[in-house]
């Protein structure tokens, strides 16, 4: 063997060596990410408008999703799950406004930042109502403060 | 026959001699790590504190009681809780296990924690033992990355928001943050496959990677010339080279010979008579004093206070208020100012920071009057995360308000 040959094999094994580690590291990393996520589903039915008359917002709690009802404008849903860091805020009725436990975020009715370290607003979800008549709220697609769902009594 | 059998495996003259002595640590794997005498001056708990090797005993302890503890706990949210409960009233031991467990890691914290400002005050970080300061800095993060993810596993509401903050932390990351959080937790939120996941880093994972750090370490405390000497006592110097250098050359083929020169690469020119003593006994029996010690100081906390336990974890309540682990409670106050800024920047920069710090510290002086900027800044940052940290241990209540912590319904320790 000579060295021109020597050194074209080496090369070629040292680069075959590399892809190889390469692969191996690009599938595990890829294998790392689940293919299914057994995780609560982000649309999901709250039930029928009659059981939420207006008055009080109603937290659901496998959802973390805060549902309001007011009598004029009808149906909005707003996140619990605090902007800073994931933690789930409280609805305060006396001050109307939500509260963060874990930094002191607190929130104005609307979800705006009222104090503290939250650097978004409480993200607002759509409300639709299903085909059988309940309301339905899609975590997957965000809507402004703005939006209601009228539902004719 | 006894006898034979002993000889088979002690190969080493009997220890009544001095060769003897040496041969004892000479010949077995597990002492060899020690040299065969060591400077008195070494051996002085004023040196040291004894803090590397207590740090190690408190690591064996770990492993040991962490093992235990595996035999009755299932990484799935519906048992972990209820194996949790059981350990506390059902296995026989289990309490005194847990707690064993939960208080050996939090003095681990403590003692690495002393240990880095023991080494950083001794300046022994410097020339030739900066690559062993920056293994040292790796293996602080572990043992941190350790705590962070052994402290998911009981499943409890402490647990799991304390775990939903840090990771979300993790995500505010720019960039790799999301992809970083998602793979950490198997998924988008904190569920079955998070426990899973931070159960094999905890008991697989990052205990292999400790134990392969931890053996760099105490390797390279040898090959670097071993502890350095006192910050007052003389310089160190490089050893001087052999009689006869051998050359490199292509030409030439290599026996060990060339390579062992039976002296370290660094060392302190003192008369050997006086100032050291053999391993055996004088070395041994005071590391066997600090394994006790240590070992005791472990157990009387596990018999005196109970490894705390809160409500089962509860994914749409968050307690009130809700805090980390007491040594990240300064990371905690600073987060409560800024997001990015301090969950993700500063922390970054402070671990960068420490592990370049060899490299940016050209001063090569020990002692300490040639250091006084670098000890005053050094302790300038330990004591604002202190404080950082005493804020958020008893000044911070419901809603992560001021409180006094004498005022009633103050937050008590994490
Ligand atoms: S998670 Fe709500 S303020 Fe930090």
């Amino acid at each position: 063997m000579n060295r021109r040959s020597f050194l074209s094999l080496s090369t070629a094994s040292a680069a075959a060596l590399l892809a190889t580690a390469g692969m191996g590291l690009a599938g595990f990393f890829r294998f790392l990410f689940p293919g299914v996520f057994y995780e609560p589903a982000r649309r999901f039915k709250a039930g029928y408008p009659a059981d939420f008359p207006p008055g009080q917002p109603v937290f659901l709690p496998a959802e973390k999703v805060y549902l309001f009802h007011d009598p004029a404008k009808g149906f909005s849903a707003a996140s619990a799950v605090c902007t800073h860091l994931g933690c789930t805020v409280q609805w305060s009725e006396r001050d109307r406004q939500f509260n963060c436990p874990c930094h002191g975020s607190v929130f104005a009715a609307d979800g705006a930042v009222l104090r503290g370290p939250a650097p978004r607003p409480l993200s607002w979800l759509e409300v639709t109502l299903s085909k059988d008549g309940q309301l339905q709220i899609d975590k997957n697609r965000p809507v402004t403060d703005a939006y209601h769902l009228l539902v004719p009594a | 026959m006894l006898k034979s059998i002993l000889r088979s495996i002690f190969r080493g003259d009997p220890p009544s001699t001095q060769k003897g002595r040496s041969e004892l640590v000479f010949y077995n794997l597990w002492l060899h790590i020690h040299p065969a005498k060591v400077r008195k001056e070494h051996l002085k708990l004023r040196h040291t504190g004894y803090l590397g090797f207590v740090s190690f005993f408190l690591l064996l302890i770990l492993g040991a009681t962490g093992l235990a503890l595996m035999f009755y706990y299932h990484p799935y949210p519906a048992m972990a809780y209820q194996d949790m409960k059981d350990l506390q009233f059902v296995v026989f031991l289990g309490p005194f296990l847990r707690n064993m467990h939960r208080w050996a890691a939090q003095l681990l914290v403590v003692a690495v924690f002393l240990h880095l400002c023991r080494v950083f005050y001794a300046g022994a970080y410097k020339e030739p033992r900066q690559f062993n300061w920056v293994v040292g800095v790796l293996l602080l993060f572990l043992v941190l990355t350790l705590s962070f993810t052994g402290y998911l596993l009981p499943w409890d509401q402490k647990a799991f928001w304390a775990i939903t903050v840090g990771t979300n932390i993790v995500a505010s990351a720019p960039l790799v943050g999301p992809v970083v959080k998602v793979l950490l937790l198997g998924g988008h939120s904190l569920g079955t496959q998070a426990l899973l996941r931070f159960y094999v880093l905890h008991v697989v994972v990052l205990p292999g990677l400790a134990a392969a750090l931890v053996m760099v370490h105490l390797w390279r405390i040898r090959k670097d010339g071993g502890l350095a000497p006192s910050p007052s006592g003389p310089e160190e110097i490089s050893s001087p080279p052999r009689e006869t250098p051998i050359p490199s050359s292509p030409e030439k083929t290599y026996g060990l010979m060339g390579i062992v020169t039976g002296k370290p690469t660094f060392e302190v020119l003192v008369p050997e008579e006086e100032e050291a003593v053999f391993s055996y006994p004088y070395a041994f029996l005071r590391e066997g004093a600090a394994f006790l010690a240590t070992s005791a100081a472990v157990m009387a906390l596990a018999l005196l206070y109970n490894a705390p336990l809160s409500e089962v974890a509860d994914p749409s309540k968050t307690p009130n208020p809700a805090k980390a682990p007491w040594y990240f409670l300064g990371v905690q106050e600073l987060l409560s100012h800024s997001p990015t800024l301090s969950g993700i920047l500063l922390p970054s920069l402070m671990v960068l920071a420490l592990l370049l710090l060899p490299y940016y510290d050209w001063n090569p002086s020990r002692r300490p009057k040639d250091r006084v900027l670098a000890l005053s800044l050094f302790a300038l940052v330990v004591l604002s995360y202190l404080v950082l940290l005493l804020i958020g241990l008893y000044f911070r209540g419901a809603g992560w308000a001021w409180v006094w912590p004498w005022a009633k319904g103050a937050g008590g320790a994490a």
